[in-house]
C-alpha cells in the first residue's frame, strides 16, 4: 500500500492521541476530530487502492474504487461530526459554569484516595504512640 | 412438579412480605404453607420404588446451561429433611418471636428463601443447578446471620459468614468446572470417577467448598459468630440444613472421588480435626447456643470423616448421621430458643433446675442427647453404632487414625452434652420461667419424637437410607440400621464413650472455667480489615482520578499489545505513493496535524483543524470518494465555525502543561501513531477481499434505480443504518440545544 498514506494516518492517530490526553476540552475535541479522521482514512485504505469514483454509468467494474468502505466511511464522518459538536457544546457549557474549560479530576476517585492516605495517617499515628509509650512510663 | 414447588416458594415469598409487614408472627405462617406442601410432596416420593424423575428448564442447551433437578433417592431424603424441618421453624417462629419484633416482612422472606435455595440445591442434578443454589444459601445465610442488622458484633458476623462461605463457593465453582470437564458431563446424577492430575485438584477444591460451608476446621471460624442470628435461624439454617450442604457435597460428589487419595486424605484431616477441636471448645462455653454450635461442628466433622472414609459401610453410616444429626440438632436448639426466650438468658451458669419448671422441654432435650450421644431407643444410636463398626471394618493406619478420631470425638459430644444438660436442667436455684408458648413447644417436641420413631419404625428408616446410601456407593446397599444388635464389640465400645463421656462431662460441669475467646473469628476479621485496607490503598493509588492519566495507561497498553502485528512487516508491495496528488495531500494533513499542536491559540489550532479537513477531502477525490470529498468539506466548515463559535469566549491561549508531563504524552502518542502506521502496512501484505463491484453495480441500477453505487448503498441497501444515522444527528441537535441553553440558568444565579 502507500506509505506516504499510511505515515499520514499514523500521524493523524499520533497527534490525535497526544490532544486527547491533554486537560482542556477544546484540545480533546480537536483530538477526537483528527482521530476521527485517521480512522475514515484506515477504513478506505483497507477496501483496496484507488480506483475511478463508482458510478454505475460512467465506469467499468475493473476499474472502479469498492464502494462498501465509501458508505461505511460516510457514515462514520457524519457521526463523527455529531461528536465534535456535541463535545463542543460541553466544553462550552464547561466554560460557562466553571470559567475555564479544563476537565477535573473524577470526584469519587479522589475520594478513594483520600480515604487510603486517612488510613495511612491512622497507621502512622498509631505506630507513633506505640513508639512513645515506654518514654511516657519512664 | 419440582417446579411448581418452586413456583409455591415464590407465592408464599410474596405472600409473606406482605403479611410479614404488619406483625412477624403472620409472616412466618403464611410462609410455612410453602415448606409444608414441600415436605409432603417429598415424604410421597419417598414411599415407595419411584424411579428417578427429572425436570429441567433449557437455557443454552449448547453449552449445557440447564436448571435441572432429579428426584434422587439421596436428594428426596434431603428435601424431606429441607422441607420438614422448615416447616417445624415456621411454627417455632411464630412461637419465638413477639408481635412487636422489627423487620417481619424481611426476616420471613429471607427465611423462606433459603428454604427454597436449599431445596433447590439439594435437588439439583446439573453442576451449574448446583451452584447457583449453594450461592443462593450463602446469600440468605448472610442475610439472615446479620438481621439484627444494628448491632456491629452482628454486622462483623455476617460479614465474617458470607466471606468465607462466598470463598468456598469460588472454589466449588473452580472444582465443578474442572470436574465437569474431567468426567465430560454436567450431570450430578452420573459422575464416573475422576482421574488425574485435574482429577485430584478438583476433588481438593470441592472438598475446601465443602469444608467452608460444613465449617469445618480451620474455615469454622464463622459458625459460632452466626450465633448472632434468631434462634429459628440457627435451628433450621446452622445445625438442620444449610450446613449440611457441605456434607451433602461430599457424599454428591462420592461416586467421582471415592478413589482419589487426596480426597480421602484432606476429607479425614477435615473432618478428624473438627471432630475434636469443635467438642473440645464446646465444653468451655457458658453461652447455650455456643456450645451446640461448636458441638455442631464437632458433629459434622464425624459425618464428613465417614464419608470421606468412603467404603460402603462407612458411606451408610455417614447418610444415617446425616439423618439423625438433623432431627437432634434442630431439636435442640428449638430447647434453647426456648429456653432464652421463657428465662431471659441462655448462659448455662446463670440458668438450673429447669427440669421442674420446663418439664417438656427437659424432656426434648434429654431425648435428642441421647440420640446425639448415641444411646438406644433413638435413632442416634444405630446410626452410631454403623460409624463405630465401619472403623472396625478398616485396616492398619486408616482404622488407628479414625477410631482415635471418632472415639474422642464422640467422648466429648457426650461430655459437653451432659455439662449442658446437668448446668441448665440440673440441681441449682430455679430460674424463674414466663409462661408455656406451645408454638415453640410442640415443634421441639415433634423433633424428639422423630427421632424416637426413627428408632422404633427402623424399616421405614432403612428404606430411605440405603438407597440414598447407595446412590453415593454402590457397596452400602449390603448393610442396614438394626435396632438392638446385642453385645457385639461396636455396643461395648459404644457403651464405653457414653460412660467416659458422663464422667468427664460431670467433672468439668463442677468446674468454674472462664468461656474461651474467640481467636480464631478475630484473626478472620483483621484478615478482612486488611485486605480492605490495601484494597483502598490500591484503588487511591491505580485508582487517582486523573483522566488523561487513564487515557495515557490505557493507550499504552493497546500501543503495546499492538506491536505484535508488526512481526508481519515485509516491505514487498510497498509503494511510496498512489498518485503525485495523494503525496502532497498527505504531507499537507501531517503537517497541519502536527502544526495545530505547535500552534499556542485556540484559534489556530481551529483553523488547522480546517486545513486537515480540507486536505482529507482531497484525498478522498484522488481515491476515487467524490461523496466522501463533498461531506468532508461540508462537514469541516460548520465544524469550524462551530469550533470559532463554541470557544469564542474562550482564553485566547491554552494553559501551560507541565514539561515530563507534555514528554510521557508526547512518547506515548509517537509510539501508538508509530504501531498504527506499521499495523497498517502490515496489514496491507495480507491479501485484500475482492470486493462484489460488478454485482452491486448491477443491483444498484436495477432494482436501486441510481448510478450512484455509494448513494444507493445508503439509501436503499442499508437504509435502516442511515436512518439511525439522521436520528443520532436529531438526538445530537437537541443535546447541543439544552447544553446551549446553560447561560440563562448560570447567569440567573
Amino acid at each position: 500500500m502507500s506509505v506516504s498514506l499510511a505515515l499520514a494516518i499514523g500521524t493523524l492517530t499520533g497527534v490525535g492521541l497526544y490532544l486527547i490526553t491533554a486537560r482542556s476540552l477544546s484540545r480533546i475535541v480537536l483530538g477526537f476530530s483528527l482521530l476521527g479522521h485517521a480512522a475514515v482514512l484506515a477504513l478506505l485504505t483497507a477496501g483496496g487502492p484507488p480506483g475511478e469514483a463508482p458510478l454505475a454509468d460512467k465506469t467499468t467494474p475493473e476499474l472502479t474504487a469498492n464502494p462498501v468502505p465509501q458508505a461505511l466511511a460516510l457514515t462514520a464522518i457524519v457521526i463523527s461530526f455529531g461528536l465534535t459538536l456535541f463535545l463542543l457544546a460541553l466544553a462550552r457549557r464547561q466554560q460557562i459554569l466553571s470559567g475555564n474549560d479544563l476537565v477535573e479530576d473524577d470526584l469519587e476517585d479522589q475520594r478513594i484516595a483520600v480515604r487510603a492516605e486517612e488510613v495511612d495517617l491512622l497507621d502512622d499515628q498509631q505506630s507513633d504512640e506505640t513508639q512513645q509509650a515506654p518514654g511516657v512510663s519512664s | 412438579m419440582i417446579l411448581w414447588i418452586f413456583a409455591l416458594h415464590g407465592a408464599a415469598m410474596v405472600a409473606a412480605a406482605l403479611l410479614g409487614r404488619s406483625s412477624i408472627r403472620r409472616g412466618m405462617a403464611a410462609a410455612g404453607v410453602a415448606p409444608l406442601v414441600g415436605a409432603i410432596w417429598a415424604i410421597s416420593q419417598l414411599q415407595g420404588d419411584n424411579a428417578p424423575s427429572t425436570e429441567e428448564i433449557v437455557w443454552v442447551e449448547q453449552l449445557e446451561l440447564v436448571l435441572r433437578f432429579s428426584t434422587t433417592p439421596l436428594a428426596l431424603m434431603m428435601a424431606a429433611l429441607v422441607s420438614g424441618i422448615g416447616v417445624l421453624v415456621f411454627v417455632y417462629g411464630v412461637g419465638y418471636f413477639d408481635d412487636t419484633a422489627e423487620g417481619g416482612a424481611r426476616f420471613s422472606t429471607t427465611l423462606l428463601g433459603f428454604s427454597a435455595s436449599m431445596l433447590g440445591l439439594v435437588l439439583a442434578d446439573s453442576v451449574w443447578t448446583l451452584f447457583i443454589f449453594w450461592e443462593f444459601t450463602s446469600v440468605t445465610s448472610f442475610l439472615l446471620v446479620g438481621h439484627k442488622n444494628t448491632y456491629p458484633a452482628t454486622q462483623a458476623a455476617a460479614r465474617r459468614a458470607l466471606m468465607i462461605t462466598g470463598a468456598g463457593g469460588l472454589a466449588l465453582l473452580a472444582g465443578l468446572l474442572i470436574l465437569a470437564d474431567n468426567v465430560g458431563s454436567t450431570s450430578l446424577s452420573d459422575l464416573s470417577p475422576a482421574s488425574g492430575t485435574r482429577g485430584t485438584v478438583a476433588a481438593v477444591l470441592i472438598m475446601v467448598a465443602a469444608a467452608t460451608k460444613s465449617a469445618q476446621f480451620p474455615f469454622h471460624v464463622w459458625l459460632p459468630g452466626a450465633m448472632a442470628a434468631p434462634t429459628p435461624v440457627s435451628a433450621y439454617l446452622h445445625s438442620a440444613t444449610m450446613v449440611k450442604a457441605g456434607v451433602f457435597l461430599v457424599a454428591l460428589a462420592g461416586p467421582a472421588f471415592g478413589d482419589t487419595v487426596s480426597w480421602k486424605v484432606l476429607g479425614m484431616a477435615f473432618g478428624i480435626a473438627s471432630m475434636m477441636w469443635g467438642g473440645f471448645i464446646a465444653l468451655r462455653h457458658e453461652d447455650a447456643k455456643l456450645i451446640l454450635a461448636w458441638g455442631t461442628i464437632s458433629q459434622l466433622g464425624l459425618i464428613i470423616t465417614v464419608l470421606s472414609i468412603g467404603t460402603g459401610k462407612a458411606v451408610f453410616a455417614g447418610v444415617s448421621i446425616i439423618l439423625a444429626h438433623a432431627l437432634f440438632k434442630a431439636a435442640l436448639f428449638c430447647v434453647v430458643g426456648e429456653i432464652d426466650v421463657r428465662t431471659g438468658t441462655r448462659n448455662v451458669s446463670e440458668l438450673g433446675g429447669l427440669s421442674r419448671s420446663m418439664p417438656i422441654a427437659f424432656a426434648v432435650a434429654v431425648a435428642a442427647s441421647l440420640s446425639m450421644a448415641g444411646a438406644p431407643p433413638l435413632l442416634g444410636f444405630p446410626a452410631k453404632e454403623a460409624a463405630i463398626e465401619a472403623v472396625l471394618g478398616l485396616e492398619g493406619l486408616e482404622q488407628l487414625i479414625a477410631g482415635i478420631g471418632i472415639f474422642g470425638g464422640s467422648v466429648l459430644t457426650v461430655a459437653y452434652t451432659t455439662r449442658f444438660l446437668y448446668l441448665v436442667f440440673g440441681p441449682g436455684p430455679e430460674t424463674t420461667v414466663a409462661p408455656v408458648r406451645w408454638a415453640m413447644t410442640i415443634p421441639s417436641a415433634i423433633l424428639a419424637m422423630a427421632g424416637f420413631a426413627g428408632y422404633v419404625f427402623i424399616g421405614w428408616v432403612n428404606d430411605i437410607v440405603i438407597p440414598a446410601a447407595t446412590q453415593v456407593n454402590p457397596a452400602s446397599d449390603k448393610y442396614e440400621l438394626i435396632a438392638w444388635p446385642g453385645l457385639k464389640t461396636a455396643f461395648v465400645i459404644s457403651m464405653a464413650i457414653i460412660a467416659a463421656g458422663l464422667a468427664l462431662g460431670w467433672v468439668i460441669a463442677n468446674r468454674t472455667q472462664e468461656a474461651p475467646d474467640a481467636r480464631g473469628a478475630n484473626v478472620a476479621d483483621r484478615t478482612l480489615d486488611n485486605v480492605l485496607i490495601l484494597a483502598d490503598e490500591v484503588a487511591g493509588r491505580v485508582q487517582h482520578g486523573s483522566l488523561p492519566v487513564y487515557l495515557v495507561t490505557m493507550i499504552l497498553t493497546v500501543t503495546l499489545a499492538g506491536t505484535i502485528f508488526l512481526g508481519d512487516l515485509d516491505t514487498n508491495g510497498w509503494v511510496a505513493w498512489d498518485s503525485p496528488f495523494q503525496a502532497i495531500l498527505s504531507a499537507t494533513i501531517a503537517i497541519a496535524a502536527i502544526g495545530g499542536v505547535a500552534v499556542g491559540s485556540r484559534l489556530g489550532a481551529a483553523l488547522t483543524l480546517g486545513a486537515v479537513g480540507v486536505a482529507m477531502a482531497g484525498l478522498f477525490l484522488t481515491h476515487g470518494a467524490p461523496d466522501l470529498a463533498l461531506t468532508q468539506l461540508l462537514v469541516e466548515t460548520i465544524v469550524v465555525v462551530g469550533f470559532v463559535l463554541g470557544l469564542g469566549h474562550l482564553h485566547r491561549r491554552f494553559p501551560p502543561v507541565e514539561p515530563t508531563w507534555r514528554m510521557i504524552r508526547l512518547f506515548v502518542a509517537i509510539a501508538g501513531g508509530l504501531v498504527v502506521s506499521g499495523g497498517l502496512l502490515a496489514a496491507s501484505a495480507r491479501p485484500v477481499g475482492q470486493a462484489p463491484v460488478e454485482a452491486l453495480q448491477e443491483g444498484s441500477v436495477d432494482p436501486g434505480g441510481g448510478n450512484n453505487v455509494v448513494n444507493v448503498i445508503l439509501t436503499d441497501m442499508r437504509a435502516l443504518d442511515t436512518l439511525g444515522e439522521v436520528v443520532v444527528l436529531g438526538a445530537v441537535t437537541l443535546g447541543i440545544l439544552a447544553l446551549a441553553s446553560t447561560r440563562s440558568t448560570a447567569s440567573n444565579r
